[in-house]
Protein backbone atom coordinates (compact mmCIF):
# COMPACT_ATOMS: atom_id res chain seq x y z
CA UNK A 1 0.00 0.00 0.00
CA UNK A 2 1.07 3.59 -0.47
CA UNK A 3 -0.52 6.75 0.84
CA UNK A 4 -0.44 10.38 -0.16
CA UNK A 5 -1.05 13.24 2.24
CA UNK A 6 -2.53 16.55 1.10
CA UNK A 7 -4.47 19.40 2.65
CA UNK A 8 -7.74 20.98 1.70
CA UNK A 9 -9.36 23.84 3.63
CA UNK A 10 -9.26 22.82 7.26
CA UNK A 11 -8.55 19.13 6.89
CA UNK A 12 -5.90 16.66 5.86
CA UNK A 13 -6.65 14.09 3.17
CA UNK A 14 -4.82 10.79 3.24
CA UNK A 15 -5.30 8.88 0.00
CA UNK A 16 -4.73 5.13 0.31
CA UNK A 17 -3.73 3.17 -2.77
CA UNK A 18 -3.35 -0.58 -3.38
CA UNK A 19 -3.68 -3.38 -0.82
CA UNK A 20 -4.46 -2.19 2.72
CA UNK A 21 -3.21 -4.96 4.99
CA UNK A 22 -1.72 -3.32 8.09
CA UNK A 23 1.80 -4.48 9.03
CA UNK A 24 4.53 -1.87 8.34
CA UNK A 25 1.93 0.44 6.75
CA UNK A 26 0.16 0.69 10.13
CA UNK A 27 3.38 1.99 11.74
CA UNK A 28 3.88 4.53 8.95
CA UNK A 29 0.28 5.74 9.18
CA UNK A 30 0.53 6.02 12.95
CA UNK A 31 3.73 8.12 12.65
CA UNK A 32 2.07 10.39 10.07
CA UNK A 33 -1.00 10.91 12.27
CA UNK A 34 1.14 11.78 15.27
CA UNK A 35 3.10 14.32 13.20
CA UNK A 36 -0.20 15.88 12.10
CA UNK A 37 -1.44 16.06 15.70
CA UNK A 38 1.80 17.80 16.73
CA UNK A 39 1.19 20.36 13.98
CA UNK A 40 -2.33 20.88 15.32
CA UNK A 41 -3.99 19.20 12.31
CA UNK A 42 -6.63 16.94 13.72
CA UNK A 43 -9.28 16.66 11.01
CA UNK A 44 -8.41 13.72 8.79
CA UNK A 45 -10.22 12.22 5.81
CA UNK A 46 -9.04 8.86 4.48
CA UNK A 47 -9.85 8.51 0.78
CA UNK A 48 -10.37 4.85 -0.09
CA UNK A 49 -11.27 5.21 -3.79
CA UNK A 50 -8.02 3.62 -5.00
CA UNK A 51 -7.97 0.70 -2.56
CA UNK A 52 -7.88 -2.64 -4.36
CA UNK A 53 -8.08 -4.94 -1.35
CA UNK A 54 -8.48 -4.63 2.42
CA UNK A 55 -8.32 -7.37 5.06
CA UNK A 56 -8.91 -7.43 8.83
CA UNK A 57 -5.39 -6.08 9.51
CA UNK A 58 -6.17 -3.14 7.20
CA UNK A 59 -9.39 -2.53 9.12
CA UNK A 60 -7.37 -2.72 12.34
CA UNK A 61 -5.09 -0.03 10.97
CA UNK A 62 -8.07 2.26 10.26
CA UNK A 63 -9.45 1.63 13.76
CA UNK A 64 -6.03 2.46 15.24
CA UNK A 65 -6.00 5.71 13.25
CA UNK A 66 -9.52 6.57 14.38
CA UNK A 67 -8.73 6.10 18.08
CA UNK A 68 -5.49 8.11 17.74
CA UNK A 69 -7.31 11.06 16.15
CA UNK A 70 -10.34 10.98 18.50
CA UNK A 71 -8.05 10.80 21.54
CA UNK A 72 -6.33 13.96 20.26
CA UNK A 73 -9.71 15.69 19.96
CA UNK A 74 -10.00 15.21 16.20
CA UNK A 75 -11.52 12.60 13.93
CA UNK A 76 -10.71 10.25 11.05
CA UNK A 77 -13.49 10.06 8.47
CA UNK A 78 -13.80 7.81 5.46
CA UNK A 79 -14.50 8.93 1.91
CA UNK A 80 -15.21 6.94 -1.25
CA UNK A 81 -15.41 3.42 0.17
CA UNK A 82 -15.78 0.94 -2.70
CA UNK A 83 -18.77 -1.43 -2.54
CA UNK A 84 -16.45 -4.17 -1.30
CA UNK A 85 -15.09 -2.04 1.54
CA UNK A 86 -18.53 -0.74 2.46
CA UNK A 87 -19.83 -4.31 2.81
CA UNK A 88 -16.76 -5.13 4.92
CA UNK A 89 -17.61 -2.21 7.20
CA UNK A 90 -21.22 -3.39 7.42
CA UNK A 91 -20.29 -7.02 8.20
CA UNK A 92 -17.91 -5.95 10.98
CA UNK A 93 -20.40 -3.28 12.21
CA UNK A 94 -17.65 -0.68 11.84
CA UNK A 95 -20.01 1.32 9.65
CA UNK A 96 -21.50 2.64 12.90
CA UNK A 97 -18.08 3.61 14.25
CA UNK A 98 -16.67 5.60 11.33
CA UNK A 99 -18.27 8.70 9.85
CA UNK A 100 -18.26 7.82 6.16
CA UNK A 101 -19.10 9.75 3.01
CA UNK A 102 -19.67 8.84 -0.61
CA UNK A 103 -17.38 11.56 -1.92
CA UNK A 104 -14.29 13.43 -0.84
CA UNK A 105 -16.20 16.72 -1.08
CA UNK A 106 -18.85 15.52 1.37
CA UNK A 107 -16.21 14.32 3.83
CA UNK A 108 -14.29 17.62 3.66
CA UNK A 109 -17.53 19.60 3.97
CA UNK A 110 -18.55 17.63 7.05
CA UNK A 111 -15.69 19.32 8.95
CA UNK A 112 -16.46 22.76 7.48
CA UNK A 113 -20.09 22.43 8.49
CA UNK A 114 -19.15 21.55 12.07
CA UNK A 115 -16.77 24.52 12.30
CA UNK A 116 -19.52 26.79 11.01
CA UNK A 117 -21.91 25.47 13.65
CA UNK A 118 -19.32 26.00 16.36
CA UNK A 119 -18.80 29.61 15.27
CA UNK A 120 -22.56 30.20 15.30
CA UNK A 121 -22.69 28.89 18.85
CA UNK A 122 -19.85 31.17 20.04
CA UNK B 1 -21.22 -25.55 -13.00
CA UNK B 2 -18.07 -27.69 -12.84
CA UNK B 3 -16.73 -31.21 -12.98
CA UNK B 4 -17.79 -33.00 -9.79
CA UNK B 5 -14.98 -33.95 -7.39
CA UNK B 6 -12.36 -32.11 -9.45
CA UNK B 7 -9.81 -30.54 -7.16
CA UNK B 8 -6.89 -28.21 -7.55
CA UNK B 9 -4.01 -27.72 -5.12
CA UNK B 10 -0.92 -25.66 -4.42
CA UNK B 11 1.63 -25.74 -1.63
CA UNK B 12 3.16 -22.42 -0.56
CA UNK B 13 5.58 -21.25 2.08
CA UNK B 14 3.90 -19.72 5.12
CA UNK B 15 4.85 -16.10 4.52
CA UNK B 16 2.86 -12.90 4.10
CA UNK B 17 5.00 -12.37 0.97
CA UNK B 18 2.84 -14.99 -0.71
CA UNK B 19 -0.51 -13.51 0.35
CA UNK B 20 -1.39 -11.88 -2.94
CA UNK B 21 -0.22 -14.93 -4.92
CA UNK B 22 -2.49 -17.17 -2.79
CA UNK B 23 -5.46 -14.81 -3.11
CA UNK B 24 -5.06 -14.52 -6.89
CA UNK B 25 -4.62 -18.26 -7.33
CA UNK B 26 -7.83 -19.05 -5.45
CA UNK B 27 -9.76 -16.23 -7.13
CA UNK B 28 -8.67 -17.32 -10.60
CA UNK B 29 -9.70 -20.93 -9.97
CA UNK B 30 -13.06 -19.88 -8.51
CA UNK B 31 -13.73 -17.56 -11.47
CA UNK B 32 -12.92 -20.33 -13.96
CA UNK B 33 -15.43 -22.55 -12.19
CA UNK B 34 -18.31 -20.14 -12.59
CA UNK B 35 -18.31 -18.47 -9.17
CA UNK B 36 -19.78 -14.95 -9.43
CA UNK B 37 -17.42 -12.00 -9.06
CA UNK B 38 -19.07 -10.90 -5.80
CA UNK B 39 -18.62 -14.37 -4.31
CA UNK B 40 -15.05 -14.57 -5.62
CA UNK B 41 -14.26 -11.43 -3.59
CA UNK B 42 -15.73 -13.04 -0.44
CA UNK B 43 -13.65 -16.20 -1.01
CA UNK B 44 -10.52 -14.13 -1.74
CA UNK B 45 -10.81 -12.30 1.59
CA UNK B 46 -11.74 -15.43 3.60
CA UNK B 47 -8.67 -17.26 2.23
CA UNK B 48 -6.46 -14.25 3.00
CA UNK B 49 -7.65 -14.30 6.62
CA UNK B 50 -7.30 -18.09 7.01
CA UNK B 51 -3.80 -18.12 5.50
CA UNK B 52 -2.73 -15.15 7.67
CA UNK B 53 -4.01 -16.96 10.78
CA UNK B 54 -1.89 -20.02 9.92
CA UNK B 55 1.21 -17.82 9.50
CA UNK B 56 0.54 -16.08 12.83
CA UNK B 57 -0.95 -18.76 15.05
CA UNK B 58 -0.09 -22.21 13.66
CA UNK B 59 3.49 -21.43 12.57
CA UNK B 60 4.15 -18.26 14.58
CA UNK B 61 5.87 -16.55 11.62
CA UNK B 62 8.22 -19.48 10.85
CA UNK B 63 8.42 -19.07 7.06
CA UNK B 64 10.26 -22.37 6.57
CA UNK B 65 6.89 -24.14 7.03
CA UNK B 66 4.31 -24.81 4.33
CA UNK B 67 0.58 -24.47 3.76
CA UNK B 68 -1.30 -26.69 1.34
CA UNK B 69 -4.34 -25.18 -0.34
CA UNK B 70 -6.88 -27.45 -1.98
CA UNK B 71 -9.97 -26.27 -3.84
CA UNK B 72 -12.87 -27.93 -5.51
CA UNK B 73 -16.45 -27.46 -6.55
CA UNK B 74 -19.25 -29.98 -6.43
CA UNK B 75 -22.90 -29.55 -7.36
CA UNK B 76 -23.84 -26.22 -5.81
CA UNK B 77 -20.82 -25.71 -3.57
CA UNK B 78 -17.33 -24.28 -3.89
CA UNK B 79 -14.90 -25.27 -1.15
CA UNK B 80 -11.35 -24.39 -0.23
CA UNK B 81 -9.19 -26.12 2.37
CA UNK B 82 -6.02 -24.83 4.00
CA UNK B 83 -3.81 -27.44 5.65
CA UNK B 84 -0.88 -26.95 8.02
CA UNK B 85 1.18 -28.99 10.46
CA UNK B 86 1.56 -26.32 13.12
CA UNK B 87 -0.12 -25.48 16.40
CA UNK B 88 -3.82 -26.30 16.43
CA UNK B 89 -6.15 -23.39 15.93
CA UNK B 90 -9.84 -24.12 15.63
CA UNK B 91 -11.61 -21.05 14.24
CA UNK B 92 -15.04 -22.64 14.69
CA UNK B 93 -14.57 -22.43 18.48
CA UNK B 94 -13.43 -18.81 18.36
CA UNK B 95 -16.07 -16.43 19.80
CA UNK B 96 -17.43 -13.61 17.65
CA UNK B 97 -15.85 -10.31 18.70
CA UNK B 98 -17.82 -7.31 19.88
CA UNK B 99 -16.11 -4.85 17.54
CA UNK B 100 -17.25 -1.69 19.33
CA UNK B 101 -16.13 -3.10 22.67
CA UNK B 102 -12.74 -3.99 21.17
CA UNK B 103 -12.29 -0.43 19.98
CA UNK B 104 -13.12 0.93 23.43
CA UNK B 105 -10.63 -1.44 25.04
CA UNK B 106 -8.12 -0.88 22.20
CA UNK B 107 -7.89 -4.59 21.53
CA UNK B 108 -6.73 -5.78 18.14
CA UNK B 109 -7.41 -8.99 16.27
CA UNK B 110 -10.23 -11.51 16.32
CA UNK B 111 -11.95 -9.84 13.39
CA UNK B 112 -10.34 -12.15 10.81
CA UNK B 113 -12.08 -15.31 12.03
CA UNK B 114 -15.35 -13.41 12.30
CA UNK B 115 -14.97 -12.30 8.68
CA UNK B 116 -14.24 -15.86 7.52
CA UNK B 117 -17.47 -17.04 9.14
CA UNK B 118 -19.50 -14.16 7.73
CA UNK B 119 -18.12 -14.31 4.19
CA UNK B 120 -18.45 -18.08 3.76
CA UNK B 121 -21.51 -20.26 4.32
CA UNK B 122 -19.78 -22.87 6.45
CA UNK B 123 -16.40 -23.29 8.17
CA UNK B 124 -15.17 -26.72 9.29
CA UNK B 125 -12.07 -27.64 11.26
CA UNK B 126 -10.55 -31.12 11.06
CA UNK B 127 -7.41 -32.51 12.62
CA UNK B 128 -5.86 -35.75 11.42
CA UNK B 129 -2.36 -37.13 12.05
CA UNK B 130 -0.96 -33.75 13.10
CA UNK B 131 -2.46 -31.90 10.14
CA UNK B 132 -4.92 -29.08 10.75
CA UNK B 133 -7.45 -28.49 8.03
CA UNK B 134 -9.71 -25.47 7.75
CA UNK B 135 -12.36 -26.07 5.14
CA UNK B 136 -14.47 -23.14 4.00
CA UNK B 137 -17.57 -23.72 1.93
CA UNK B 138 -19.51 -21.29 -0.23
CA UNK B 139 -22.91 -22.25 -1.61
CA UNK B 140 -23.35 -21.28 -5.24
Amino acid sequence: MSFKVSERYNCVIIEFKGNVMGGPDAVELNDTLHELIEEGKKNVVVDLAKVKFMNSSGLGMLIGGLTTMRKAGGDLRIANPTDKIESLLVVTKLITVFKHYESLEEAVNSYNKEEGEEEEND
Amino acid sequence: MSTPNYTHRITVQASTEHLSEVRDFVASYATKHGVSSHEVEDIRLAVDEAYTNIIKHAYQYDDSRFVEIVMGSEKDEFWVSLKDNGKSFNPTEYPDPDVEERIKKKERGGVGVYLMKKLMDRIEYHKHDGTNEIRMIKKL
